[in-house]
C-alpha cells in the first residue's frame, strides 16, 4: 500500500568527471523541462529573501536519547522515560531545513508538529527555541502503542487540518528505524513525497530535491503541497540561541486530540496497530581484537593495519 | 521553597551542556597546550547570545536572570575553565559595570556591543602593589581641562588583550575624601587610547587559553565623559561588581568540580584492578560520594546567593561563602580525580591533570579564600 509519487526525474552524478558520460546517457531516456538543465552546476535558483512565503510543517518525534541505556517492556517496545526524551536526532535536520527555507523565503511560517505524550511540549519548545513559529502537539491516551501506519494516519489528519505547502520529515526515527512514516503519510494524503533529500530548493510552487545515490544524485521535483524527507547531509542543525529560548515560551503550542482530528480510537494506537513486535533483543557490543605476537612480525602488521585504517 | 529551575533555565542549561560537550570539550586539551585564545568558540558563543545573558534585550542582551547566567556559566566551565573564565570576566567584570552604573549613552555605546558579543571588555582593579588590599590602589588620574590624565599599572587583567577586546574599565585614585581615605573613580579606557599600553600575555599554570595581561598607563588621557558614574563612587561600584562576580565564579567552580567528578566516574567504571572495575572498591566509592556531596552543596550555595541577589536582599556573606566553599570543593575534587586516575592522572593524556593545574587559581582569582574568610567573618 505504500507508494511514492514522484515528479520528474533527473540523475546527475556527483563526480564531475562522470557527468558527461553518465548524465547524457541518462538524460536521453528521460523527459524533463529544459529549465532544469544539467548544465547548471547546482539547482538553487532561489535568492535570499525572495517573496515566496511557504507554509512549512516540520514533523518531529520524541525518541529516547541515544546515550541512555535502553530496555524493552513486556510488549517488546522500548521503555520510554520522560527525562530521557529528546527530539529524534534525524528531526533536528528537518527543523533546521524548515528554518533555512523560512530564511530564504520571507514571510514563511514554520510549524513544529509532534505526536506524543503531553510532556512532549518540552521538546516542541526546543524546536520553537531553534526558531519555529508555533507548535502543534497531537496527544491522546488512545495513541499509545501506535505503529508506523497508525502514526502516519494521525500525522496525515493533523497535516490536513493545519494546512501546508511543504511538510518535512526526518528519514527515520532513531528508536525504531522503520522509515515508512513519510511515505505512508504521503499515501494517506495522496500527495507527492520527495524522499531522502540531501538538498531542497523551493522555486515558485515547485519543490525540488537532490537525492544522493551511490554513483551520483537524482533530482526530483514536485508541485506543492508536497512532502519531503531529509537526510543528515542536508544541513548542520543550529543550537537554540539564548534569545530563541527566552522567546520560545511566548510562542503558542496547540494541542489536538483524536476527537479534534475526527479519528476513531480503534484505527490508531495499540488497538489499530497491525504491526506486532514478535521479539526484541539487545545488541551486544562485540569487542573484536587481534593480538599480534612480537615474533610474528607484529610491528609490520600493526603498521599495515594503521595504513589500512588511514591513521598513517 | 522551590529548588526547581524554570523551563528557560533548564533549556539554557541543557543547551550550554550540549554546546560544551560538542564544541568546547573536544578542543580543551589543544587550547591548554597551545595557550591559544579560543576565538572560534567565543564567536560561536557570541552568536548564540551567551556573552550577554543577563543584560536587557534593549541593549543586545538575552534578558535572562542572574541565576540563569550562573547556571550557563557552570555548564560552559564544565567544558573548559579557560572558556568559562573568559565568559565570566567579560560578563561579570567587563559588561556588568556598564549595565549597573553606566549612563544611557554609555550603555548604548559600550554595553550593546558587549552584550551582543561583538567585543570583549575587561576590568582593571588588581595592581602590582594592590591585590587583596584594593585600598592600596596606586594608579591615579587627575582631571585637567575636561580630560583625566591616568598614570599607573594593573596586573592579571583578563580579556584585556584579545583581538576582540574593546577596552578596560579601571579603578583610579582621583583625590582624597574628607575622611582621608582615597577617592576612587572608575574610568573607561578604550583600546588604542594613546598612553594605554597592553603588556604581553602572562605564561600561566592554568586557564592557559584565557587572555591575561599586565597593563600600564603613561599620561593616558580620556575625556571626563569616560567616567563611570559619579566621581568617588569607584569603591562602591567595584565592591558590588566583585560581590556579584563571586557568585558567578562559584558557578565556574562547580563546573570544574563537576568535570572532575565526570571524569572520575567514567574512569572508575573502565579501569580494572584486582579483576574488577575500581568503582567496585569502597575506597573509590567513598571518594566519589564525597565529591558528589560537596558539589551538590556548592551548587545549592551559589543558587541561594544568586536567589538572594535577585530578591534584592543582602548577599555579600553568602556570595563569599559560596565562593570559598566551591573553590575549595573544586580543589579537593581535582585532587581526588588525579588520585583516582593514579599514574595516568599525572599524565597529560587524561584531562584531570589539566583540571588540577586549573583549579589553583580558583582559590585566588576574584578574592582569595583568605579574603573570603575575612568578608564572612566581618558579616557574622
Amino acid at each position: 500500500m505504500l507508494m511514492m509519487s514522484i515528479g520528474q526525474f533527473d540523475v546527475k552524478p556527483a563526480k564531475a568527471g562522470f557527468v558527461a558520460k553518465c548524465s547524457e546517457a541518462l538524460r536521453r531516456g528521460l523527459s524533463r523541462p529544459p529549465s532544469s538543465s544539467a548544465t547548471h552546476p547546482t539547482l538553487s535558483t532561489n535568492h535570499n529573501l525572495e517573496e515566496n512565503p511557504v507554509k512549512i510543517v516540520v514533523c518531529m518525534k520524541e525518541t529516547p536519547s541515544t546515550t541512555v541505556e535502553k530496555s524493552f517492556g513486556p510488549d517488546m517496545r522500548i521503555e520510554r522515560r520522560k527525562e530521557d526524551a529528546v527530539i529524534n536526532p534525524f528531526d533536528e535536520y528537518t527543523i533546521e531545513e524548515g528554518l533555512r527555507q523560512q530564511e530564504k523565503h520571507a514571510g514563511s511560517e514554520v510549524i513544529a508538529l509532534c505526536m506524543g505524550p503531553a510532556t512532549a511540549t518540552d521538546n516542541i519548545r526546543r524546536a520553537l527555541a531553534m526558531g519555529a513559529d508555533r507548535g502543534v502537539l497531537v496527544t491522546d491516551p488512545a495513541l499509545a502503542g501506535s505503529d508506523a501506519i497508525g502514526t502516519a494516519r494521525v500525522l496525515a489528519a493533523a497535516l490536513k487540518q493545519i494546512g501546508f505547502d511543504l511538510a518535512l520529515f526526518g528519514s527515520a526515527a532513531a528508536d525504531a528505524y522503520g522509515g515508512v512514516v513519510p511515505s505512508a503519510v504521503a499515501e494517506f494524503l495522496g500527495m507527492p513525497l520527495l524522499s531522502f533529500a540531501g538538498k531542497l530548493d523551493i522555486d515558485g510552487s515547485t519543490a525540488r530535491i537532490e537525492r544522493q545515490a551511490e554513483v551520483g544524485y537524482q533530482v526530483a521535483e514536485a508541485s506543492m503541497p508536497a512532502l519531503v524527507s531529509v537526510v543528515k547531509s542536508i544541513n548542520e542543525p543550529r543550537y537554540p540561541s539564548m534569545k530563541g529560548i527566552m522567546q520560545a515560551k511566548k510562542k503558542p503550542i496547540d494541542t489536538l486530540t483524536l476527537a479534534n482530528l475526527g479519528l476513531d480510537a480503534d484505527t490508531v494506537g495499540a488497538a489499530g496497530a497491525r504491526e506486532e513486535a514478535l521479539s526484541a533483543e539487545k545488541v551486544t557490543a562485540q569487542r573484536k581484537g587481534e593480538i599480534y605476537m612480537g615474533n610474528e612480525g607484529a610491528a609490520d602488521r600493526i603498521v599495515a593495519f594503521l595504513v589500512e585504517q588511514k591513521v598513517l | 521553597m522551590d529548588f526547581t529551575l524554570n523551563d528557560e533555565q533548564r533549556m539554557i542549561r541543557d543547551m550550554c551542556r550540549e554546546f560544551a560537550e560538542e564544541e568546547i570539550k573536544p578542543k580543551a586539551e589543544e587550547l591548554d597546550r597551545t595557550a591559544a585564545f579560543p576565538y572560534e568558540i567565543i564567536q560561536k558563543m557570541a552568536k548564540l547570545g551567551l556573552l550577554g545573558l543577563p543584560f536587557p534585550e534593549e541593549y543586545g542582551g538575552a534578558g535572562a536572570d542572574f541565576l540563569t547566567y550562573c547556571v550557563a556559566l557552570e555548564e560552559i566551565g564544565r567544558g573548559d575553565a579557560s572558556v568559562g573564565i573568559t565568559m565570566e570576566a567579560h560578563t561579570s567584570l567587563g559588561a556588568t559595570p556598564f549595565a549597573l552604573f553606566g549612563s544611557e549613552e554609555q550603555k548604548r555605546e559600550y554595553l550593546t556591543p558587549l552584550a551582543q558579543g561583538e567585543q570583549l571588555w575587561s576590568f582593571g582593579l588588581t595592581e602590582p602593589n594592590a591585590g587583596s588590599d584594593s585600598a592600596g590602589t596606586e594608579t591615579h588620574a587627575e582631571l585637567e581641562d575636561g580630560y583625566w590624565r591616568i598614570n599607573g599599572a594593573k596586573s592579571f587583567i583578563t580579556n584585556a588583550g584579545t583581538d576582540m577586546t574593546g577596552g578596560v574599565t579601571i579603578t583610579a585614585v582621583t583625590g582624597k575624601q574628607p575622611d582621608g581615605h582615597k577617592e576612587i573613580t572608575n574610568l573607561i579606557v578604550p583600546k588604542g587610547t594613546p598612553g594605554y599600553i597592553i603588556g604581553a600575555a602572562y605564561h600561566k599554570m592554568g586557564w592557559r587559553a584565557s587572555d591575561t595581561r599586565p597593563l600600564s598607563f603613561e599620561d593616558c588621557h580620556v575625556p571626563d565623559e569616560n567616567r563611570l558614574g559619579e566621581r568617588g563612587d569607584g569603591f562602591r561600584q567595584f565592591m558590588t561588581i566583585l560581590n556579584m562576580g563571586r557568585i558567578a565564579i562559584s558557578a565556574l567552580n562547580v563546573g570544574l568540580a563537576q568535570a572532575c567528578f565526570d571524569e572520575s566516574l567514567k574512569y572508575s567504571r573502565e579501569r580494572r584492578q584486582f579483576g574488577k572495575p575500581i568503582k567496585s572498591f569502597q575506597a573509590i566509592q567513598f571518594k566519589l560520594a564525597d565529591m558528589a556531596t560537596e558539589i551538590e552543596l556548592s551548587r545549592l550555595m551559589y543558587y541561594k546567593a544568586a536567589w538572594l541577589h535577585m530578591q534584592g536582599q543582602p548577599f555579600t556573606k553568602e556570595a563569599s561563602m559560596a565562593k570559598l566553599f566551591s573553590s575549595e570543593t573544586a580543589k579537593r575534587c581535582a585532587d581526588q580525580a588525579v588520585q583516582i586516575h593514579g599514574g595516568y592522572g599525572f599524565m597529560d593524556e587524561y584531562p584531570v591533570s589539566r583540571f588540577w593545574r586549573n583549579v589553583k587559581v580558583h582559590e585566588i582569582g576574584e578574592g582569595t579564600s583568605e579574603v573570603q574568610r575575612m568578608l564572612i567573618a566581618k558579616n557574622l
